[in-house]
């Protein structure tokens, strides 16, 4: 939907406080840091503090519903201190694609969140990783749906043995700790 | 869709350059602080001045570039028209007219289709997108977290990501989900036998009710004890003067406790840290051994030394401090018995005499192991080293005369009188020696008796006097005086009642440390005298120290070679192999309590066991081997 952007460009001079509702339905506070009017974004800096770190918004002014002006305050963003390190952020950039894939391997797609559990529970002692929708353990033994003791197949007697001993702990384990969550 | 530009930070001067596109087209200046080589890789913008927006002197795109910039690499959440949101890692923006984004490994977590829903199910359909790209037209709002966008959250950033770099291993392994359970208070099984004290005793330190384990062994299993805590340790008296005592002892505690120190570690225990000193690392302050300056190994002969001469001050008197290694171990010795001593000193004297090679101490040494070992059992040790220090004293003594050393005790040169009792022993103790005795390291403990008697010329005397077989008598006569006149008479008489030739060992061992180098030039050589009556000490002059009970002789195992051996201050032992030629004069004095003079017929050869004619046990010395010069102290 495309609201009105609000008012002209006074209204999101930088600094002003603000306190704003979105066609969305979110609501928040914050103090303008930008106002780009040919892309019609808002920077929002959010809370009324300026600190080393910031929790920003970059809001396409097109959504919002609601504002109120709350004040006037100084530029929160000091030009002389702003510094863009290309490479620094370019390295953070790649750490966090990594992570992110590290992370992703671990994670599979299209099993309940209780096979994840147990993926995760297993992931604590053993190597493990995602194949589909099956667990493999140690690249050997295969635990696949419903991932019950009964589902271990592969690998070595030992191998399995121990994948279902460790499987039948954290089923308990899980089970003892949902219930008394639940 | 652009690629993100390099952000110039924005300056607060407009200068027109390169404008590009509009006036608030164009890449922008790169300021990158780092090594980046591409700088002014991306293209030269301009500043706008007065741009619409207001009065800001940077233009607010450039602002919306920066802070975009600012994202790169973190993970934002991005709201898309639908309601839906996307998390990922904020990898670019246009730069056109529309703000468009582009993230990395992006992923729904919040599904607009579900409205209310908090969370994305749990049930993840699909894995994250490489790339994912949001049109300008799609995109409602951006949320970025902790964003550092000036140069002290770049600081603060890099911090924070240095620590979490620390910690991936723990991220990587951890659950993705947290999961807490609801703790519950521990009931122990009903099965388990409890003992209602159990509680009451070790939660309350104050509790009156003693804690008996083994009384509580019993009852629960049945077990009864033997334990009997006087097998282990010192039977505690306990009577009614127990309280004084015992406070007595608690203030000799504090007292001890609160001394000042300059030992780190002690100071460390008492509480009274003396840190100013903040270069003191952990290491000195709590782990490490002392070492003070000069420590080494030989540093134990140091303290002996010192706590041996003090002793040996006492009771022999001051000599000469001259012998100081030995000295220690003989210290030792004699300290522990200053009558002991005597008898030892006497020994070493002998043992020095009978050596025959130019160092007097060594020979002295030498001799002593195995026959000193005196009834300063727990001093074997002791003696042993002090015999060892004998072989160490080279420098005092080259003895004049290198008789092998007779088995008799050879009287120690120690002019002190100190001597005298112990040459009274035997017929054929080596007098000549004594002379030379002051230079015998071990003879520290002579030494020290002769330091007092300050007799260095007496030493020849009693060289002299030692010289004959005859002589003893003589010497002890002489000797006597001379130890009378030593401020341990009482030991001094005492050594000679147990000695023999009276020759204390302080004395003989004062003459030999006071003398630091040169041996007794008119001592003269000892021979023995078989015919020599025996030396019977008078049963007044009896010791009154003898640690050492009869039987408590040392019967070293026979050992081949007992190099360390040169220092021993041997209370009195006969070689056994000494027996060989000459008769051997075994100290006859029924009471003696302390080590008898010791008659070395041959040379320093200790090694079997001595029979000595009483019934007391002997010591007898593993084999020496008097020729082995001592290097000084190896223990």
């Amino acid at each position: 939907m495309e609201g009105q952007v609000g008012g002209s460009g006074e209204e999101f001079a930088v600094g002003c406080l603000l306190s704003i509702k979105t066609t969305l339905g979110d609501e928040f506070d914050g103090q303008v840091m930008a106002f780009d009017r040919f892309t019609n974004m808002l920077v929002i800096q959010e809370g009324l503090k300026s600190g080393p770190r910031r929790n920003i918004r970059l809001l396409n002014a097109n959504y919002i519903k609601d504002f109120s002006f709350l004040g006037q305050a100084d530029d929160p963003l000091d030009p002389k201190k702003c510094f863009l390190d290309l490479s620094r952020l370019q390295a953070r950039e790649h750490l966090a694609v990594r992570q992110a894939e590290a992370d992703a391997q671990r994670i599979g797609v299209g099993v309940t969140t209780e096979a994840q559990n147990i993926f995760d529970a297993l992931s604590k002692t053993l190597p493990v990783r995602w194949d589909k929708t099956v667990i493999v353990v140690m690249n050997e033994v295969r635990v696949s749906s419903p991932y019950l003791p009964e589902s271990v197949s592969g690998g070595t007697a030992a191998a399995n043995e121990r994948v279902k001993k460790v499987l039948e702990f954290e089923r308990k384990r899980l089970q003892a700790r949902g219930s008394s969550q639940g | 869709m652009m690629n993100l530009q390099q952000v110039m930070p924005p300056k607060s001067t407009a200068n027109g350059f390169g404008r590009r596109r509009g006036e608030r087209e164009g890449g922008t200046r790169l300021e990158s602080k780092s090594q980046s080589g591409k700088s002014n890789s991306g293209r030269v913008t301009t500043t706008v001045i007065g741009s619409k927006s207001g009065s800001c002197a940077v233009s607010s795109h450039d602002k919306l570039l920066y802070l975009a910039s600012c994202l790169i690499g973190l993970s934002v959440e991005v709201q898309v028209k639908g309601g839906s949101v996307y998390a990922g890692i904020f990898h670019a923006t246009s730069d056109e007219k529309d703000f468009g984004v582009i993230l990395k490994m992006a992923r729904l977590i919040k599904d607009g289709n579900f409205r209310g829903q908090k969370t994305v199910a749990e049930f993840v359909s699909k894995p994250p997108s490489k790339n994912f790209i949001i049109p300008s037209s799609e995109l409602v709002q951006v949320i970025a977290k902790d964003v550092a966008v000036t140069r002290d959250g770049f600081a603060n950033e890099l911090q924070s990501d240095k620590q979490r770099e620390l910690m991936i291993d723990s991220l990587i392994s951890q659950t993705r989900h947290v999961e807490e359970r609801e703790l519950e208070p521990w009931i122990p099984d009903e099965d388990v036998p409890q003992l209602p004290e159990l509680e009451n005793i070790f939660d309350d330190p104050w509790n009156s009710k003693k804690w008996d384990q083994f009384e509580t062994n019993e009852t629960l299993f049945g077990v009864k004890t033997t334990f009997n805590e006087e097998l282990y340790t010192t039977k505690l008296l306990r009577g009614p003067q127990t309280e004084e005592l015992e406070k007595e002892a608690a203030r000799i505690a504090r007292e001890i406790a609160g001394e000042d120190t300059q030992d780190l570690h002690l100071a460390e225990e008492r509480g009274s840290s003396i840190h100013e000193n903040l270069g003191i690392d952990e290491e000195t302050r709590f782990s490490s051994v002392y070492r003070g300056t000069g420590f080494d190994d030989s540093g134990y002969e140091e303290d002996e030394d010192i706590v041996l001469n003090t002793h040996n001050n006492e009771t022999f008197g001051d000599s000469s401090g001259s012998v100081d290694q030995i000295s220690t171990d003989f210290a030792i010795a004699k300290s522990s018995d200053g009558g002991q001593l005597s008898s030892s000193s006497f020994i070493v004297d002998e043992a020095q005499t009978s050596q025959s090679d130019g160092t007097g101490a060594d020979l002295y040494c030498s001799e002593i192991p195995s026959r000193n070992f005196s009834t300063l059992d727990s001093e074997s040790r002791v003696q042993e080293n002090l015999l060892g220090e004998c072989g160490g004293n080279n420098d005092a003594k080259d003895f004049v005369e290198k008789q092998p050393l007779p088995e008799d005790a050879q009287l120690p040169k120690s002019g002190d009188s100190q001597s005298s009792p112990n040459r009274e022993k035997a017929g054929t103790i080596k007098v000549g020696r004594s002379a030379n005795a002051t230079p015998y390291s071990t003879s520290h403990v002579l030494s020290k008796g002769n330091e007092k008697t300050s007799s260095h010329g007496e030493p020849v005397d009693v060289a002299a006097s030692c010289k004959a077989p005859g002589e003893p008598q003589s010497v002890n006569s002489r000797g006597r005086p001379g130890s009378s006149a030593s401020s341990n008479s009482d030991r001094a008489a005492a050594t000679s009642a147990s000695s023999g030739p009276g020759l204390s060992p302080s004395s003989s061992m004062g003459s030999l440390s006071s003398e630091k180098s040169t041996l007794n030039p008119y001592a003269k050589e000892f021979k023995l005298n078989p015919n020599a009556k025996s030396f019977t000490p008078s049963q007044a002059s009896a010791r009154p120290l003898s640690p050492v009970a009869d039987n408590a002789f040392y019967h070293p195992p026979n050992v081949s070679a007992v190099p360390h051996m040169h220092g021993l201050p041997v209370g009195f032992g006969m070689g056994p192999s000494l027996a060989a030629q000459q008769p051997v004069i075994y100290p006859q004095i029924a009471p003696m309590q302390s080590p008898q003079t010791y008659y070395h017929p041959h040379g320093p050869q200790y090694g079997q066991q001595m029979l000595v004619g009483q019934s007391r046990p002997v010591f007898y010395l593993p084999n020496y081997q008097p020729e082995m010069p001592y290097k000084g102290r190896d223990y």
